[in-house]
Order: C-alpha cells, then sequence, then structure tokens
C-alpha cells in the first residue's frame, strides 16, 4: 500500500505571513556585531567562541544585538530575554552549579505534555528571564520542512519568544527555548492553525517519535520508517497528549541496522529495519571493487591514500560472524550465520544490497542512566513485516503498553520494569516465544528456562527412586 | 460508568492529603471505588476533567501528575530532568 497523508498538509507562504521585513531581520551591521558588548561581562563565554567550531555564543549575541534594534511593538516578550540567559549562564559557569528550575503547572490547554515550564531562580538579578519556558514542537518525519515553514516559525517566535531555538534537541523536537506562561496559548494557536503543526511530548506521555531518512533518500532502508514514524505519530496522539503512563516513552525508526537514529540506544521501543532473505550480491561488481574500478564506501574516506582496496582485510576478516569467503573470483555468504552488520554492505554498496524479502526487528527497554546505568535495548522480535495499516506492529506496542501501565511503578522506565520482572517472566507476559535472538551474552542477559508443561513427557520424577541411586 | 469514575477522581483528588498525584495512584483509587473501571475509562474521565477546567496537569519535565485546579498548586517548579 503507498503512502497516505491524514491529510494534505496545508501550503504556507512566507510572504503573507511575516511580521518581519529583511531589513527588519538584518538589522545591525558587521562592525556593530564586532564591537557587540552583551550587557553584562561574561569572559568565559566569549573565550567558548574561540574553537574551531561554531558556538552558540555567537548565535546568542547577534540574537542579543537584532533585539536591541526591534522596536518595542515588534517584539512581545523580554527584548534582554538573551542576554539575561548569557548573564545566568556566566554565573553558573563561574558557580559550578545551575540557576534553572524546571516544570510546574505550566501547559497550554487540554495537553499535559509539550511544553516544560522553565524559571530563573535569580528572576530579580535577570527579571527577562524569570520565565522562560520551552516548546517542543513535533518535528516532521525526518525533518523535512521548507523554508516557506521555518521562516514563519522563526518570524513567530521572534515576536513572541526569546529568538533563540534548538534544531533539534535530543528528544529529536524543534525546541522552542524561552517564553512567557501568557504567551503559550497564543504560541499554540499559531503553531495548530498558522503553522498547521503540533507540539511535541513531554512529561508520562508517548514521546515525539523520530525516524532516520528512510526511503526518501537512503537505499538501504528496509521499510518507510517516514510512513510508520508518521502513522503511529496520528495513530496515538492520545497518548502523545494525554499522560497517563508511568514515564515516558519513546519510539524511534531507523531504516537499517546503520541505525542512523540510534534508536536502539534511544528510545523504549526501538524499530530497525532488517531482511529474513539473502544479502543480494552483484558479483561484476563485486569484481569492480577488487580490481579498484569502484572506490569503497561510497568514497566516505577517499580524504587520503589507503591503499589499494583489499575485499579479504576490509570485508571478509571483518565481517563478525566470518560468514563471507572468495571461492575464486566469486564472493560466498552463508547468510544464515549474517547477524546483519552492515559493514560489508556498507563497503561495497554497488556490490551488496540487503536482502528483498524486508521488515524490521523490534527491541525493548534502551534508557538513559538516571536509575541504574544506561541500557541499550534488548531485542524482542527478531522479524516482523512492516506496511502498511501496520496492525500487527500495533498489536504488538499495546501489548507491551498495557503491561508497563500494569505492571510499572511510577518513574519506572519499560527497560527497568523489564530488568526488575526478568527476561522469561517478561516474554511470557507479552505472549513471545523466547528466542535465541533475545540473548546477547548468556552471563549478561538472562537464561531463559524451560517450563514443565514445554517439554515433551514433563518432568516428574519419582525422587526415592532417585535417592536409591544419588546419596545425599 | 464515566460520571461514576468522574466523581470517584474528584473525591480521590479532595480528600487525599497530597496536592498531586500519579495516574497510577489515581487510579487505583478509582478501582476501588468503582471496581469496573478500565485504565482506559480512567483517562478518558481525566481527560473530561481537564477539559472541563477541574483537574489541571501538573509537569516535571519529565513525569507528569495530576491535580485539582485551585486546590495547592501554583506554579511552582521542581526538581527533576528532562
Ligand atoms: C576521547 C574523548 C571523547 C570521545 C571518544 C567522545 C565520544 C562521543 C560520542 C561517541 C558521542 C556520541 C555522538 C553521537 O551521538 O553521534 C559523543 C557526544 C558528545 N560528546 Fe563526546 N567524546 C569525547 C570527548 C568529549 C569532550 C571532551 C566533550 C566536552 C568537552 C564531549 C562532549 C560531548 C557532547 C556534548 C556530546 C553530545 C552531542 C550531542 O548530543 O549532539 N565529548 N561523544
Ligand atoms: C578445566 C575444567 C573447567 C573449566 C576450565 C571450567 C570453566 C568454567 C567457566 C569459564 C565457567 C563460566 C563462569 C562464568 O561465566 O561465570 C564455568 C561455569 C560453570 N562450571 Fe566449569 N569449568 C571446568 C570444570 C567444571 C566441572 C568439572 C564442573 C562440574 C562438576 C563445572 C561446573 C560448572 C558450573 C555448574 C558452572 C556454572 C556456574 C554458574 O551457574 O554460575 N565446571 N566453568
Ligand atoms: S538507518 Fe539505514 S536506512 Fe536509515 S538513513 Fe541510516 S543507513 Fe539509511
Ligand atoms: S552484514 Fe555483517 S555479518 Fe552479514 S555478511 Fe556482511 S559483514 Fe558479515
Amino acid at each position: 500500500m503507498a503512502f497516505e497523508p491524514v491529510r494534505e498538509m496545508k501550503k504556507l507562504n512566507y510572504e503573507e505571513l511575516r511580521i518581519y521585513s529583511d531589513a527588519e531581520l538584518k538589522n545591525y551591521t558587521e562592525e556593530e556585531l564586532k564591537s557587540f558588548k552583551c550587557k553584562y561581562e561574561i569572559p568565559k563565554l566569549d573565550e567558548l567562541e574561540k574553537g574551531p567550531w561554531p558556538s552558540f555564543v555567537s548565535d546568542a549575541k547577534q540574537e542579543a544585538l537584532r533585539r536591541r534594534k526591534l522596536s518595542d511593538d515588534q517584539i512581545l516578550t523580554h527584548r534582554d530575554a538573551v542576554e539575561d540567559l548569557l548573564g545566568q549562564l556566566e554565573l553558573s559557569f563561574d558557580e559550578g552549579e545551575t540557576h534553572w528550575k524546571h516544570g510546574g503547572i505550566v501547559g497550554v490547554f487540554g495537553y499535559g505534555g509539550g511544553v516544560i515550564g522553565r524559571y530563573s531562580d535569580l528572576a530579580e538579578k535577570y527579571p527577562s528571564i524569570a520565565m522562560f519556558h520551552t516548546i517542543r514542537v513535533n518535528q516532521p518525519a525526518s525533518k523535512f520542512y521548507s523554508t516557506d515553514f521555518l521562516k514563519t516559525i522563526c518570524d513567530m517566535w521572534e515576536y513572541r519568544g526569546s529568538g533563540l531555538m534548538n534544531l533539534h534537541g535530543s528528544t529529536g523536537d524543534l525546541v522552542l527555548l524561552g517564553t512567557t506562561t501568557e504567551q503559550l496559548e497564543p504560541i499554540f494557536y499559531e503553531l495548530g492553525h498558522v503553522l498547521d503543526t503540533d507540539i511535541g511530548g513531554s512529561g508520562s506521555n508517548l514521546r515525539t517519535p523520530a525516524c532516520c531518512i528512510g526511503k526518501a533518500r537512503c537505499e538501504y532502508a528496509c521499510y518507510d520508517t517516514q510512513a510508520l514514524c508518521y502513522e503511529l505519530t496520528n495513530y496515538y496522539q492520545d497518548e502523545l497528549h494525554r499522560p497517563a503512563f508511568p514515564y515516558k516513552f519513546k519510539f524511534k525508526f531507523d531504516g537499517c541496522p546503520n541505525g542512523c537514529v540510534a534508536s536502539i540506544a534511544r528510545s523504549d521501543m526501538s524499530f530497525i529495519g532488517t531482511w529474513r532473505d539473502d544479502i543480494r550480491i552483484d558479483q561484476d561488481a563485486v569484481k569492480a571493487y577488487i580490481a579498484g574500478d569502484i572506490v569503497p564506501n561510497a568514497g566516505a574516506h577517499k580524504g587520503r591514500d589507503w591503499g589499494k582496496f583489499d575485499i579479504q582485510k576490509e570485508v571478509i576478516d571483518l565481517c563478525p560472524s566470518k560468514c563471507m569467503s572468495l571461492e575464486g573470483d566469486q564472493l560466498v555468504i552463508d547468510n544464515s550465520e549474517c547477524v546483519r552488520c552492515m559493514h560489508c554492505i556498507n563497503t561495497m554498496p554497488k556490490a551488496l544490497k540487503p536482502g528483498v524479502d524486508t521488515g524490521i526487528s523490534i527491541l525493548l527497554g534502551a534508557k538513559a542512566p538516571i536509575l541504574d546505568g544506561a541500557q541499550m535495548a534488548t531485542l524482542m522480535i527478531p522479524f516482523m513485516k512492516a506496511e502498511a495499516p501496520y496492525d500487527n506492529i500495533k498489536e504488538f506496542v499495546e501489548k507491551v503498553w498495557e503491561f508497563w501501565m500494569e505492571e510499572g511503578k511510577n518513574r519506572e522506565r519499560l527497560g527497568e520494569l523489564m530488568q526488575r520482572v526478568t527476561l522469561p517472566k517478561f516474554i511470557e507476559t507479552i505472549g513471545l516465544p523466547p528466542a535465541p535472538q533475545m540473548v546477547k551474552a548468556p552471563r549478561s542477559n538472562p537464561y531463559i528456562f524451560w517450563k514443565e508443561e514445554d517439554v515433551k513427557g514433563g518432568w516428574n520424577r519419582d525422587i526415592n527412586d532417585y535417592r536409591s541411586r544419588h546419596k545425599r | 460508568m464515566i460520571e461514576e469514575i468522574k466523581k470517584a477522581i474528584v473525591d480521590f483528588a479532595e480528600g487525599s492529603k497530597k496536592t498531586k498525584f500519579y495516574f497510577k495512584d489515581m487510579e487505583s483509587a478509582v478501582q476501588k471505588v468503582v471496581p469496573g473501571a478500565k485504565m482506559r475509562d480512567v483517562k478518558k474521565a481525566a481527560t473530561a476533567l481537564v477539559n472541563e477546567e477541574v483537574l489541571i496537569y501538573f509537569s516535571t519535565g519529565s513525569s507528569t501528575m495530576y491535580g485539582l485546579k485551585g486546590r495547592g498548586m501554583t506554579e511552582d517548579p521542581t526538581e527533576g530532568t528532562d
């Protein structure tokens, strides 16, 4: 089934929606910028501008300067917000302590997430950032924006917020940094009714799902990551906005095991594209790589001379399951041993491709180290098809949620719950048969134990009979 | 049933010493009074109460709680992580 949007997105026209003229957006000269002095002394922050990389301090200074020069009717919140932010940050660097408080009842009506209240605990010293709330904006799948959208949201945020934003936060969202409580509803209106988008997740909600670029640009994609991300975002709107989970829950979608959104480490439920048939081999292209006619790694490392490509050393010997060999000039892969690491495919993309019977693996339970250590996800479903309308996937999602919502303690992540109840109990409850792929290393994640009813004939034995042959 | 659950939520919220509580605690309190109430029903009722401006959300950024509007809940932020 081809991808179908729930409805077409509104076409935005920046020229109609813009708040500022070009001259107002570039209302200072390079000279003025060079001689710009923040109203606080910020030597430590100035230092950050000196390295080889662009610094957020330089960006913030440009924004501070622009805000100094905009007229009063061109900004609805505090003109000095950026300068106060820099001042407070410098102080935090001096003291090694944060001055931000966060949380509270701020939010937009009817939504339990997406807005994170943020306050300075030095409101008297830095009044312009006394309130500096964060808004998470649900980014489009793979972050494809139109310039009309980006320019419009920038103008809106200059007008109603601090002008500072983060593209993108670690959550995946486009993050608007710093506004006051009274601006929240107007901003929500602009986002929903003008920009035709939605705010993202925070709190005990489904968080904004995120996917790799997938089939839009990448020939490795084993399923349409954008379509699945879009579908689940829309289908689970209620979970995104109305908190009833024990804690946060994240979906992330990688099109193949290269894992460009690192779903295996960053999401409670990680979807990774895979295939269950054989890697496709073009033997002529293999020969061309060996002969040096095609640059390996699609030219990714060609900035330096690595010598002649050596298929034995660079591909076959590096295969983690040692399942490749050259027979004559034919490359042979024992696909039953392949662990889909992608190394050979990445090295010789013209010669090797993922199979054609593609789908997803689902992994559960990754999390950051707030409790215990950081944890990678555990493989739960080695293979499942991923085709619209994705009923099989939704069914699985809901089974997992049901168990977590029933058994999870307040503020317990799925990964912690899985550890607490143990893997055997967990898979039994959600109805998955144990599979060898679930066991990463026998000593570091649990064995599967057989139960009597799983074993033909059971294991009833006569203990007295046994003792007659084996002394205590 | 939804009205019954709504009442149970408000009774729990009014009777609780705490001004804010987790969904799970609200859910178990409701289920003591309305044994047939499923999680989904409690969520629907809570959403309705939010829309009626009886309940409000309280969020630390990382987790979310519920509270009665106007009862000890201020814009006060707390510690926590996003
Ligand atoms: C040998 C030293 C280091 C290694 C091997 C290392 C490695 C890494 C890796 C693998 C990541 C993840 C990148 C990704 O998400 O794709 C990362 C992220 C990061 N590292 Fe390092 N790092 C080193 C030193 C440092 C130092 C000295 C700093 C700070 C002064 C730093 C700051 C960060 C930050 C802020 C991120 C997160 C960036 C983001 O979320 O976009 N790292 N580092
Ligand atoms: C030269 C002889 C042996 C060597 C090198 C050896 C080595 C090992 C090693 C490396 C482990 C894994 C330890 C771990 O990962 O925690 C192990 C576990 C074990 N070995 Fe041996 N072993 C030997 C003889 C034996 C014998 C003769 C027995 C029984 C009579 C035995 C019973 C066990 C048991 C029951 C375990 C599992 C312990 C557990 O569940 O934690 N081993 N052995
Ligand atoms: S995860 Fe795989 S499919 Fe997605 S962009 Fe990266 S390489 Fe391509
Ligand atoms: S994908 Fe990885 S495991 Fe599979 S054959 Fe290639 S190198 Fe070996």
